[in-house]
Parts: C-alpha cells; structure tokens; sequence
C-alpha cells in the first residue's frame, strides 16, 4: 500500500467535515418534520389542556367577597382544611377509591391469573370479555346498575328470596353501590396490567419452585404474587386515581348521600357558581392523589421486594 | 437377580401431544452415582424426557421409577429432585443466599445447618462472598454457577441439567464442563444431563443416550458411541463423516469386500455393520462411513509407512489450517472425502498426488 501524501490528507479532512456537516443537516431537516408532525397535537394540549389548567390554578388563588370584592388570597385553601364538610368529602372520596382498588384487586387478580395460566386462543377470548365493558358508555352502565341495585330491585330481591338476609342494606345512593359502579368500570384495568406482568414472568422459575419442593400455594406466595408487583401497582395506581376522579358513577349511583370530592367541586362550579372555590377543590384533588401514588409506588419500590421493578 | 439398583428406571414411556407423538417407547437405566448424557438434535425429546423424570410431563403410556419408588404420578414437588435449566432461572428478586435457602426452607432444616449448608455449596461452586448479590448483578456463568449450587444443596436423589451451558460463550462453557464434571464425582450424586452438544456430551458423560425424533438410537459408553455406533443415525450425528457406497463382492465370517467401482475393492471388518438389518449377501447396495481422522495420507511411491488393506490414489483439492491439525479434502473415486492430519509435508500442495489409507476396522457399513 502506498503511504497518503500530505494533500490527501487534507482531502480526507475536507471530506468528512462535509460528511458530518451534511448529516448535522439532515437532522435539522429531520427534527423540522417531527415538529411539524407533532404541532398540531401539542398546540390542542397546550390550548385546550395546560392554559385552562393554569388559568384553574390562577382561579383557586382568587377569594371573593359579596358581589365585587375580588382579591389574592389563599383563603379557599384555609376555606377547604377548616371546614369538616369538605374534609369528610375528601375523607369519603379516599375511603371509596381505597375500596374499589381492594375490591378490583381481589376480583381482578383470579382472572388475570387465569388468563396467565390458559392456551393463546382462550387468553385472546378472555381478553376480549375483560375489556368488553369498556365498549360500553359509562352513563349507560351505570343506568344498568342503576335498575339492578333500586330499593327492592333485582338484587334485593335475589338476596331475599336466597334467604341470606330479609332487611338488605341499601345499595343504591350509598357508598356500597358506588363501589360497585366504580369496581365494575375499572376493573379491565386493574385486571390488564396484572396480566400482563404475569406474562412476562419465565414459566421456568415456577418449575425451578417446584423442584425445590414448592407446592402451588407456597409457588404462588414466594414467586408469582412478589413477581408480578409491578402489575398490581400500576393497576393499583390507575384505579386508584381514576377513582378519586370519577365524577359521573358517584354522581349517579350516590346522589347526593355520597358527596365525593370532584361531584362537590362540580355542585360549586356549576350550580352555585363559586368558580374560584371549585377550582382549589380540584387542585386539592389533584394533588391529594398525586401524594398518594407516589408515597405508594416509592414505598413499594423501596420494600423488600425493589429488584422486582428494575 | 439384581445386583445393581437404578437411580432410575423409566420403562415404555409414551407421550403424544396432539398428533405429535414426543416421545415413543423410551426405556432407560441410569446407575447410582453415574453422569448420563441425554444427546440428540434439536425436537428430539430430551426436554421431554427429563420433564418426564422431573414430573412436569404427564406420560399416556410407562412407568418411571426414582430409586426404586414408583412416582409416575407424583407431582414434582414432591420428588427431591435438583434440577438446573437452560435459562437459569434464579428467582430474581431474591438474593444469591435466599436463592439457595428457599429449598431448605421448605425442607424445614434448621436454620444454623441452613447457613452452614449454603456456605458450603457456594464454595463447592467457587461463589464465597457474593451471597448478598441479587441474580441481575451477575454474570450468566456466574448465575449458572449459582444455579447449580441450588440444586445442590438441597442434596437431591438427583441432578437433573437442561442444557446448563447453551447460553454461554464458549470458553466459559469449556471451563464450566469441566467444573461439572468435577462437582459430580465430587458429591457423587446421580447426573442427567441434556445437550445437544456432542463434544460436551462426550467429554463429560459416563454413558451416552443419544435420542432421535422420540426414541432412544443408542445407550453406551462415550468410546462405544464414537467407535462403534449402532446405527447410520448415531454416526453421522457424532462426529463428522465421510461417505462411500458400492455392492457386497464377497461376504466371509471376518471381513466384507465391497466394490465401489469396476475394480475398485475395499475391505471391511463384518462386526462394522450397522442398522436393523445385518445379514449381507452378494450384490447388496451398501453404503460405508469413515471418520477423518482415520484416514491416513501417505506419499506416493515413499517407503511403506505403515501397513494398510485400504490402500488408493487421490488428489488434494483444498487444505485447511486449524491450528491444531490440517483439514485436507482429496478426491478419491470422483468423490471429495475429508482427512484429519495432525501434520502436512511440504509437497501436498493443491492438486499433488498422494496416497490415502484406512484400516478395515475403522469403517462402518450398512444397508441402503
Ligand atoms: N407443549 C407442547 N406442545 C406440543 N408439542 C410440544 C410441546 N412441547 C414439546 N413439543 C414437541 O415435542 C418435541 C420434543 O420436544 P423437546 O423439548 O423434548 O425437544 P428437545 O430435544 O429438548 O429439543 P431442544 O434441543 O431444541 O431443546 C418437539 O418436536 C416439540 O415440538
Ligand atoms: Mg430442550
């Protein structure tokens, strides 16, 4: 081979600057398209989402007095925290979603683990019937619910006629039919994202449990149940925080016995026009959840069990 | 009478999946204490049977035995057996030590021999001081190091191994065989060991099952398996071959002569024969099998080396280096053939002439 002379040199030089500096070109021209491709969605969020959420939160720092007196203040927060009605609603707003998240992980973990366990035809069946109700409306269901659960309806009837109770307790416009709706809508969540971290765990680390002397039972505690805990906290955190923000089901199916907090902020924005109030009851709301699920995924991540989630 | 007790026995097992039959009749003994490969290409059924004698596979047909206990229907976990697989397999959100603990803990042992046993598994395996690691924090000879010391230390009737060393690279899997081999004789427990690797297999095994489409070709030692292969299957699977055919010329009780060509004769030892059918008769088409390395090069018109039956004129066509030994492919008869010489003399070049032997006794026959 023959040496490179000096000029040659500087000919590679020369060339692959212009290499590099047509690719810098080309990606310039690459991220014009991407924006281009992307505006018109990030001008809607912007528009429709982030400034009216600003303008909420410009609204919750605005007390008014009488017809005319308007002015800075965080009294509606003071407001919220002194009051015991709006406490108790927050109180019923947190001790509903808890509920329904307990009842749709106990409901929802059996089915997931069945659609686990079965043949590739019968999961893609089950995931057909799991996500069925998310086809229908919601106000629609919950009229559903709503003929079943009416004082000596279908369901009182049943219970009555079974001989398990004479006197059923209410269900409709109390706390219990509101678990229902609220289980009933979100369960294809919780039961989803449980199944899919079932899918991801190697069938093989069950066998190796049980040739180490594991029956199903202790298998399933010391292996499946601790595996799939990034499944049972992203359902956790989804349902959850759906339902501290469910405004149509417990408007519906509770009435006005089940204040929940975002029915509350409506009541105040809508009807009694307190619009400055209601937006700090939705920042409340807002931020309540978001303690929550993270104090929640950061104690689960930090547990025992933190190699499960990298 | 017996006098030797199987570890293992397994009689007429049969195992149909659909219109798949996986498995076809499989009979095997494994003796106490010894180290035996199940070999075979891929689908062939070695999974299967190891499943079988694991408990993962309900079996249509057969029998299994462990230790002379029948255990056909007993789930696995209730077998005490060991077992390492493919993919390792750690529980990956326990610790090396819990890892190694969840058997014994389930065995209810007391927790001051617990620590003692772990501690001693872990040295057998080279992995002292890395019990607080999580698996992800390991390299995969490291996991499957671990791996086999979970098995272990539970002290199973049984080591069963499902391709241990397919997922690593090859210098570690040639460190890692030997390491096995140690460990078996080591604590004398019972292996099955699963590959496809025919290497790993011979290298490693005290006896050799090679497997093919769901039935078993041939038990033997690693030498019988290589030297003496039963049928036109085993051979070819183990090791490479060279292939000739020709019509039986004459049969005595010692030797069979096979034509390959007008006047072209060659000498083979009658107990080479291989396959289902071994009686020949004259004119019967035949087909012959030699291994590389037992064809020999000589120079043409040198001074007799050694002294062969065998004995034919050829060309080189290509040579190949591979460092241990050259790879040297002549044309014998119009057909390319395959030598394995541990040297070469300056003159075989491409195209030279030489002369190429065998002895009777390294070639093997069988019907077409
Ligand atoms: N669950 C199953 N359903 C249907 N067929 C199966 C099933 N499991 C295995 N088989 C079939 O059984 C045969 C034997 O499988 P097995 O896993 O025992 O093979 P193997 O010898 O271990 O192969 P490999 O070396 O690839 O691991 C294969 O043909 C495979 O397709
Ligand atoms: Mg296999």
């Amino acid at each position: 081979m023959e040496p490179v002379r000096y000029d040659d040199r500087q000919k590679i030089v020369r060339l692959s600057t212009e290499i590099v500096t047509a690719r810098r070109k080309r990606n310039w021209r690459k991220y014009i398209y991407c924006g281009l491709l992307l505006f018109p969605l990030v001008a809607l969020i912007f528009g429709f989402f982030v400034i009216p959420m600003l303008y909420i939160l410009y609204l919750s720092f605005i007390e008014t007095k009488g017809e005319t007196n308007a002015f800075y203040s965080i009294g509606n927060y003071v407001h919220f925290f002194t009051d015991s009605y709006y406490l108790h609603s927050l109180w019923l707003t947190i001790k509903i979603s808890l509920y329904t998240v307990v009842v749709s992980l106990l409901l929802g973990y059996p089915v997931a683990l069945t659609m686990a366990k079965c043949s590739p035809r019968v999961r893609g069946l089950l995931t057909l019937l799991v996500a069925s109700p998310l086809l229908i409306s919601v106000v629609v269901r919950n009229f559903g619910w709503y003929l079943l659960l009416l004082p000596n309806g279908t369901v009182h009837q049943l219970l009555i006629s079974l001989g398990i109770t004479t006197s059923p307790p209410k269900l409709l416009f109390s706390e219990i039919g509101v678990v229902i709706g609220l289980s009933n809508a979100y369960l294809p969540f919780m039961i989803l994202s449980i199944a899919t971290s079932l899918y991801n765990i190697d069938p093989s680390l069950e066998k190796a449990a049980a040739i180490l002397g594991a029956g199903p039972l202790r298998s399933f505690w010391s292996v499946t149940l601790p595996l799939s805990l990034p499944g049972i906290v992203s359902g956790v955190v989804l349902v959850f925080s759906m339902s501290m923000s469910a405004y149509v089901t417990p408007a519906l199916m509770g009435g006005a016995n089940v204040p929940m907090l975002p029915v509350v902020a409506y009541d105040q924005i809508i009807n009694l026009l307190r619009w400055t109030y209601g937006s700090a009851i939705s920042y409340i709301l807002l931020g309540i959840t978001l303690i929550m699920v993270t104090i929640f995924t950061r104690m689960m991540e930090k547990g025992r069990y933190r190699e499960v989630f990298r | 009478m017996q006098t030797v007790v199987n570890d293992v026995e397994i009689r007429g097992v049969y195992k149909q999946i659909g219109k798949n039959v996986i498995l076809n009749g499989i009979d095997l003994q494994v003796k106490q204490g010894e180290l035996l490969t199940l070999l075979g290409p891929s689908g062939c059924g070695k999974t299967s049977t190891l499943n079988v004698i694991a408990g993962f596979l309900d079996i249509d047909k057969g029998e299994v035995f462990i230790k002379g206990k029948k255990v056909t229907h007993i789930p696995p976990y209730k077998r005490g057996l060991g077992m390492v697989f493919q993919t390792y397999s750690l529980f990956p959100h326990m610790t090396v030590y819990e890892n190694l603990d969840f058997g014994l803990s389930l065995r209810k042992v007391p927790k001051e021999e617990r620590k003692k046993r772990i501690e001693q598994a872990l040295d057998l395996v080279k992995m002292v001081g890395l019990e607080n690691r999580y698996p992800r924090q390991l390299s995969g000879g490291q996991r499957q190091r671990v791996a086999i010391a979970r098995a272990l230390v539970v002290q199973p009737m049984l080591l069963l191994l499902d391709e241990p060393l397919s997922n690593l690279d090859a210098k570690l899997r040639y460190e890692l065989r030997a390491e096995i081999k140690r460990l078996q004789k080591e604590v004398g427990v019972t292996t099955i060991f699963v590959t496809h690797d025919q290497e790993e297999a011979l290298s490693l095994s005290d006896r050799i099952v090679v497997m093919n489409k769901g039935i078993i070709e041939q038990v033997g030692t690693p030498t019988e398996i290589y030297e003496h292969p039963c049928t036109e299957f085993v051979f070819q699977f183990i090791g490479k071959s060279n292939q000739l055919e020709g019509k039986v010329k004459t049969v005595d009780g010692r030797m069979v002569c096979i034509e390959l060509e007008e006047g072209v004769q060659v000498l083979v030892e009658s107990k080479n024969m291989m396959g289902p059918e071994r009686s020949y008769s004259i004119g019967d088409e035949v087909k012959l099998y030699i291994r590389p390395e037992k064809l020999t090069i000589q120079e043409q018109e040198s001074e007799p080396e050694i002294f062969y039956y065998n004995k034919y004129n050829a060309s080189i066509v290509q040579m190949n280096y591979l460092g241990s030994a050259w790879e040297i492919e002549l044309l014998l008869f119009g057909k390319r053939v395959q030598v394995l010489q541990a040297f070469v003399k300056s003159d075989w070049k491409i195209g030279a002439e030489v002369t190429v032997g065998w002895n009777p006794s390294d070639m093997m026959i069988v019907k077409k």
